[in-house]
C-alpha cells in the first residue's frame, strides 16, 4: 500500500528542503538536550508515587510528544510496505504469553508465590538512579516512536 | 522449585523470547519483522499511531507515576 497520511506530508516536504545532520554534529545540542532530559528524569524519579508531581510529569511529556507528533513531525522512518504475517506472528505469541502471564498473577493479587511482573520490576526501579535511568530510557522510546 | 520461582522463570523465559525475536529480526535473511519494523507499520494509520503512543504513556504512568 502506498497511503500517504497527512501527518507525514509535513515531514516529507522538510526532508526535502533540509538536509539532515549526521548523529552528534551539534554536540553542544546534543549535550543540552541530553542534561534535560536526565535532569527532568532525576526530578521525576524523586516524586513520590500516586504523587501530582508523579502524574504531571509522565503526562508533559506525553503531551508534548502527542502535539508533536501530530502537528509538526520530524522526519520520519519511513515504515515498511508490508510485513510478513508469519513472522509478525511470533511476536503476538510472545506478547499474548506475556499479557496472560501477567494476567493470570493480577487475577490471583499478586501474591507472594504468584507475583505480577509490576511487583517484580518495582523493587528494581527502587533506587533513584535506576528508575532516572528508566525514566530516560522511556522518553527516548517516545521520541523513536514518534520518528516511526 | 516453588511457583514464585516458576513465574518469575516464565517471565524472564517470554522476555527473553521478545529480545531473540528482535537479534532474529535483524539477521539478513529472515521473515521476522524488527520491532521497529511492526510498530512503524501499525503507526501508519493515525489510529494505530494513536494506541501505540497511548501504550507508551500508560508503560510510563504504570512505572513511574504510581
Amino acid at each position: 500500500m502506498t497511503e500517504n497520511t497527512s501527518a507525514e506530508r509535513p515531514a516529507r516536504r522538510r526532508a526535502d528542503t533540509e538536509p539532515r545532520l549526521p548523529l552528534g554534529a551539534r554536540p553542544a545540542r546534543n549535550a543540552v538536550i541530553a542534561a534535560g532530559l536526565i535532569g527532568y528524569a532525576w526530578v521525576i524519579g524523586g516524586a513520590a508515587p500516586f504523587s501530582l508531581k508523579a502524574l504531571v510529569g509522565v503526562l508533559l511529556p506525553g503531551a508534548v510528544l502527542g502535539v508533536i507528533a501530530y502537528a509538526r513531525p520530524p522526519e520520519r522512518i519511513p515504515p515498511p510496505e508490508s510485513i510478513d504475517i508469519a513472522g509478525f506472528s511470533y511476536w503476538i505469541i510472545a506478547i499474548a504469553l506475556l499479557f496472560e502471564w501477567e494476567a493470570a498473577a493480577f487475577r490471583d493479587g499478586s501474591p507472594r508465590w504468584h507475583p505480577s511482573l509490576t511487583d517484580l520490576v518495582n523493587p528494581v526501579l527502587a533506587p533513584h538512579p535506576v528508575k532516572c535511568a528508566a525514566i530516560v530510557i522511556w522518553l527516548l522510546a517516545g521520541w523513536a516512536l514518534v520518528r516511526r | 522449585m516453588s511457583t514464585r520461582t516458576i513465574t518469575i522463570v516464565g517471565f524472564i523465559a517470554v522476555v527473553a523470547a521478545l529480545v531473540s525475536l528482535e537479534i532474529l529480526g535483524r539477521s539478513p535473511r529472515t521473515r521476522i519483522p524488527t520491532l521497529g519494523e511492526w510498530l512503524g507499520y501499525v503507526m501508519r494509520s493515525p489510529a494505530g499511531r494513536a494506541v501505540v503512543l497511548l501504550g507508551w504513556l500508560w508503560l510510563g504512568w504504570h512505572y513511574f507515576a504510581r
